[in-house]
């Protein structure tokens, strides 16, 4: 099955300036984005999960840079574009929505005024018919009188409400991709269900491309076609979810799924992985993962290990195949 | 088995001004809150954002006075405690806190921090004898001696909970208010502080009021568990029964909320968003799809359905079980 795909990003690398210096945090990134899939990016913090993300829009902080690679959006390089050809990509093409879904929204405006900026700012549309779409739009993701909520203020919305505030922004434009940066992290379990099934609903009717940014795994587990484990600002492992998660090769992927605690079980003691994660930009020769791995030979602290496929699955281990 | 810390009727009720010279609007954010925490046991306080859990923290450290109701620690009550008797009681009862960057003062080194509990208390006055007792106080958390003398920038949040752990040991205290310990933590981290908070509670024979909105964490850490909602236990049993028989609807739908590894996503289970209490009847009733008339009317109280399994559920008093569809 070969579905073309609407993102390809190439060894993409990505540098913070510090002190004349700069820290790398994102070390050649690869993967390709097929339409109507989701794809979860998952990572700890400082893992680079949401450097990337912004680097896909252009958004990165001012001390972030992109130092190599390519990001082709329906193989158009979106780093070779100008500020105003970037203006048809963001909302039109590829939309974000953000983690807090109250800090994303400004204060200040309706609901209404926000949600109908974005429509005519793209859109040759009327006052009035700017606002007949945003009630659909508000419709679409599950507000309850739309009309009259249109003219509220941020603030009278609730946390999960206002996510959905922010999709429906997200979707005003008929993306080809949404890129959800850990969505419903600053949401309660059951309103982050809520929000969950609805993207997934909104991805399956509309047909969009995911990039869902995630440090959680079982989320992870839940939506997502594909998965990219990031460590240190490298893919560790990549694969289908169904085969990452039945059949983790990586010591990283495989050590974050054994210590995760379960409603099923109660073990005596919680398999933890020893260490702690690295300082985002520190320069490291070898493995990222080394000075944790339980499996960790000399050659892992001296030398990288290659991002080695087979078939779907993706291993960035020397000794994927040993014991 | 003894309770060393009883909750009896709690009510608070902050109020919020709207204006500067206005009067306030009263909040209630607990209501007949009981609840016991027995000797040498986890007591496990699930809920979500804004439920109270917080707050019922901070009644039970003597930090915020209870509108009504009591709390006794020890025996000893404490809204009507005086200074001095709380200072005594906060030796014997210690906190936690979520935020490891926000809870260590970040001009304070690690040797600082730990001997501030010290000296409040007049313990350990002799030069050696208190470094021979921070050195191992480090080590029981899992850091090692030449951490006392740095900062707590130094440190990633994981060891810097470590730092707020141990800050609370210091006094040997019997009883430990952990709020959200491992929230604001990495994942690969959390397991860590978990097994440390698990081995600790046993070696010092601790009685610990874990709070948290992870029922996954919960179900590793503790013995029993109070599930609140809007300032209302809502259920609370030993937490195998809890987990394996869940009763009220409201922990029903946070348990199926959970997500795991293999589960697949729930289809909705036609639950209505929050809609605004009335101030009447059960604070679920406007989210709850077995809500009936006398829901929205009554609240209903605590019954032992089970023994030592306690339920707030007006479906269940009426005879009725809330088995889960299998």
């Amino acid at each position: 099955m070969s579905i073309s795909p609407v993102l390809q990003v190439e060894d993409l690398h990505i540098d913070f300036q510090n002190d004349q210096k700069p820290l790398p945090v994102l070390r050649g990134l690869s993967y390709t984005l097929a339409a109507g899939r989701v794809l979860a990016v998952v990572g700890e913090s400082g893992s680079g999960k949401t450097v990337h993300a912004l680097s896909l829009l252009r958004l990165l902080p001012a001390a972030g840079r992109v130092s190599g690679g390519k990001i082709l959006y329906k193989g158009e390089n979106l780093l070779a574009l100008c500020e105003k050809e970037l203006r048809q990509v963001r909302g039109q093409k590829i939309a974000m929505i953000f983690q807090d879904p109250a800090a994303s929204l400004n204060p200040v405006l309706t609901v209404g005024e926000q949600l109908t900026e974005t429509l005519r700012a793209h859109r040759k549309l009327t006052k009035e018919q700017a606002r007949q779409e945003a009630v659909k739009l508000l419709e679409k993701v599950g507000i309850a009188d739309a009309e009259k909520r249109l003219d509220e203020y941020p603030f009278q919305f609730s946390g999960g409400m206002c996510q959905r505030v922010m999709i429906a922004m997200a979707l005003a434009l008929s993306p080809d991709i949404l890129i959800a940066d850990e969505p419903t992290t600053a949401l309660d379990v059951t309103i982050q269900a809520q929000i969950i099934r609805l993207i997934k609903q909104l991805q399956e009717r509309e047909k969009m491309a995911v990039i869902f940014i995630t440090h959680n795994l079982a989320l992870a587990s839940q939506v997502a076609d594909e998965v990219l484990v990031l460590y240190g600002g490298m893919c560790m492992e990549q694969a289908p979810a169904k085969e990452l998660f039945s059949q983790p090769k990586h010591p990283y992927t495989q050590g974050l799924l054994a210590s995760l605690a379960s409603l099923k079980t109660r073990p005596e003691r919680l398999p933890a992985i020893a260490g702690q994660p690295p300082v985002p930009g520190e320069i490291v020769t070898g493995c990222p993962f080394a000075p944790r791995c339980p499996r960790v030979k000399e050659k892992c602290r001296q030398s990288l290990p290659p991002l080695t496929k087979r078939g779907e699955h993706a291993v960035r281990c020397f000794w994927e195949n040993k014991p | 088995m003894s309770a060393c810390v009883e909750i009896k009727n709690l009510y608070k009720t902050y109020h919020r001004r709207k204006w500067l010279f206005g009067a306030g609007e009263a909040v209630e954010v607990l209501k007949d809150v009981t609840l016991s925490l027995a000797e040498n046991r986890v007591l496990g306080l699930v809920g979500e954002s804004g439920c109270g859990k917080s707050t019922l923290c901070k009644v039970l450290l003597g930090i915020e006075k209870p509108t009504s109701g009591t709390v006794v620690v020890q025996g000893q009550e404490v809204a009507a405690s005086t200074p001095a008797q709380l200072k005594k009681m906060r030796r014997v009862m210690q906190v936690i806190y979520q935020d490891p960057y926000g809870s260590l003062d970040p001009r304070m080194t690690v040797r600082q921090l730990l001997s501030e509990p010290l000296d409040i208390h007049k313990l350990y006055l002799d030069k050696h004898e208190r470094n021979k007792f921070l050195e191992e106080l480090v080590q029981a958390v899992g850091l090692s001696p030449e951490h006392l003398n740095r900062y707590p920038h130094e440190f990633s949040g994981g060891q810097r909970q470590r730092i707020s752990i141990a800050r609370a040991l210091a006094l040997d205290p019997h009883i430990l208010v952990a709020d959200e310990p491992v929230s604001a933590l990495d994942v690969s981290v959390q397991a860590q502080i978990l097994n440390l908070l698990r081995d600790i509670k046993r070696t010092r024979k601790l009685s610990v009021l874990f709070v948290t909105h992870d029922f996954a964490v919960a179900r590793f850490l503790c013995d029993d568990i109070a599930v609140m909602y809007q300032g209302r236990i809502m259920e609370k049993a030993p937490a195998e029964q809890l987990l394996a028989r869940p009763m009220h609807p409201y922990t029903q739908t946070l348990l199926s909320a959970v997500p795991e590894v293999g589960k697949a996503l729930t289809s909705e289970p036609e639950e209505k968003a929050s809609g605004p209490s009335t101030g009447t009847g059960c604070p679920f009733a406007p989210r709850c799809s077995k809500a009936k008339e006398v829901c929205r009317q009554q609240i209903p109280t605590l019954v032992e359905t089970a023994p030592g399994h306690w339920c707030a559920c007006a479906c269940l008093t009426q005879g009725e079980t809330n088995d889960l569809k299998s």
